[in-house]
């Protein structure tokens, strides 16, 4: 099964009285994820707010964010996939050994209480974190459990959610997706886009060292990728834009200082629900904007003359 | 003197994800991607104490770190990411475009313990 079973978070403000945090630690992350969503806000539907919701975490470990959960359920490590496919067979009473539930750490009762309490629900979400999409299983983990909240909608409505990363890595996803059907890894190297991660994403790009030029918005892969990416970042030409000097600047040839966005740059922020939200800059700067930045360069190339002798087609004319 | 293997959980923290705006470069951030959280019971494996150094090494590379006893797992350390976390990481993805970026087997080897030229 394909696809994502989701909602807005307004739709969860107003509406979920069943709530799981998978893999997450939003106490710490998305700090104001549980007061402006998920725990504490009154609504007509939930008129008592966090008395009319309850909330499931599922980890390996006691998170602060356990704190505010119901019920915490902690799973062995590497055995979140194995989980949520027992909680897929249980859902549909279908045959379960106690030895194949002692695997994931967890006992018949907790996991035949919480079927219960997912079933019983009115409105139940599924946010997914970094301890499910990062470890072993990755973007296994993640289908398995995409399928477990489809499925749930044969008793009441169920949605999943990933809890994304700082900065806008939502907008990147949703861009690429409306601008070439797909959201990352893709090659524009034959003029139209080709998608195949593993072989086009970016750490993998970089560790085969495919790349002789990088060119880095707004990112910092070189305090956050594998060091085989990292050193060969250091050994091509890479352009940086950013308003830090940060540890990929450091090892760039170039770095362009640019104004922060939603600071003092105005543009589009992508919520991790996908609802595109407006950055009004609350200062201004005496540095350019990203965008101006990438747009000059564009303008730069494009005044070059035509050295292919026919003029490949390029995605940055459509913007 | 012992060496212990654990299963290395790079993660995120509040403090972290501060000073990630105010700079890299702060002596807060250094501190708090190279401190490991393990449990009481495999820092008294190790034979050492709070604050002590560990290098910890995994089959891509290795990295220091000063050790602070909590409420984790035992078995499991925890470390915000942060560049020494990135000389642990291997560079394969498994065909999914994102490195494994939690759930190493490491070894933990007291610093005190290890001779000039290891």
């Amino acid at each position: 099964m394909g696809g994502k079973v989701t909602c807005t978070l307004g739709e969860v403000k107003n509406r979920a009285d069943f709530i799981v945090y998978w893999g997450g630690n939003p106490a710490e992350c998305h700090p104001r994820h549980f007061t402006k969503y998920t725990l504490m806000q009154k609504s007509k539907f939930l008129p008592r707010g966090r008395k009319d919701r309850t909330v499931v975490m599922v980890d390996i470990r006691e998170t602060k964010s356990v704190k505010a959960a119901d019920i915490f359920l902690q799973v062995r490590p590497g055995k979140d996939f194995e989980l949520m496919t027992i909680l897929r067979a249980m859902v549909k009473d279908q045959e379960v050994s106690d030895e194949q539930i002692a695997e994931t750490g967890l006992t018949r009762e907790q996991l035949t209480d919480l079927i219960a309490r997912m079933k019983g629900a009115r409105f139940g979400v599924m946010f997914f974190g970094m301890g499910l999409s990062m470890t072993r299983g990755k973007h296994m983990n993640s289908a398995a459990l995409l399928t477990l909240a489809a499925e749930m909608n044969a008793f009441t409505k169920f949605v999943a959610m990933p809890m994304r990363g700082h900065g806008n890595v939502t907008g990147a996803d949703v861009i690429m997706r409306w601008q070439t059907g797909y959201p990352f890894g893709i090659s524009f190297n034959r003029g139209y886009p080709r998608y195949n991660p593993g072989e086009f994403s970016t750490v993998d790009v970089l560790v085969r060292g495919d790349t002789d030029c990088a060119f880095i918005i707004g990112a910092d892969p070189g305090a956050t990728m594998p060091q085989p990416a990292i050193d060969h970042l250091a050994k091509i030409p890479t352009i940086v834009l950013d308003p830090h000097v940060t540890h990929t600047s450091r090892l760039a040839r170039v770095h362009i200082t640019t104004a922060p966005a939603g600071i003092a740059a105005p543009g589009t922020g992508y919520r991790m629900d996908e609802i595109p939200m407006p950055l009004r800059p609350a200062l201004e700067s005496p540095y350019p904007s990203d965008e101006e930045v990438v747009r000059r360069i564009k303008e730069a190339i494009a005044a070059k003359p035509d050295w292919m002798g026919q003029q490949p087609q390029m995605l940055l004319s459509q913007i | 003197m012992p060496a212990i293997r654990l299963l290395l959980n790079p993660m995120r923290t509040a403090k972290q994800g501060v000073n990630v705006n105010v700079g890299k470069d702060g002596d807060e951030y250094k501190e708090i991607t190279t401190t490991l959280s393990i449990h009481p019971e495999d820092l008294a494996a190790l034979g050492i104490q709070d604050g002590d150094s560990v290098r910890v090494r995994t089959e891509f590379g290795e990295a220091e770190f000063k050790c602070q006893s909590a409420k984790v797992p035992e078995g499991m350390a925890f470390v915000p990411y942060g560049p020494p976390t990135c000389r642990l990481m291997g560079g394969g993805t498994d065909g999914t475009g994102m490195p494994t970026s939690k759930g190493w087997e490491v070894d933990v080897i007291p610093v005190d313990s290890l001779s000039p030229e290891t």
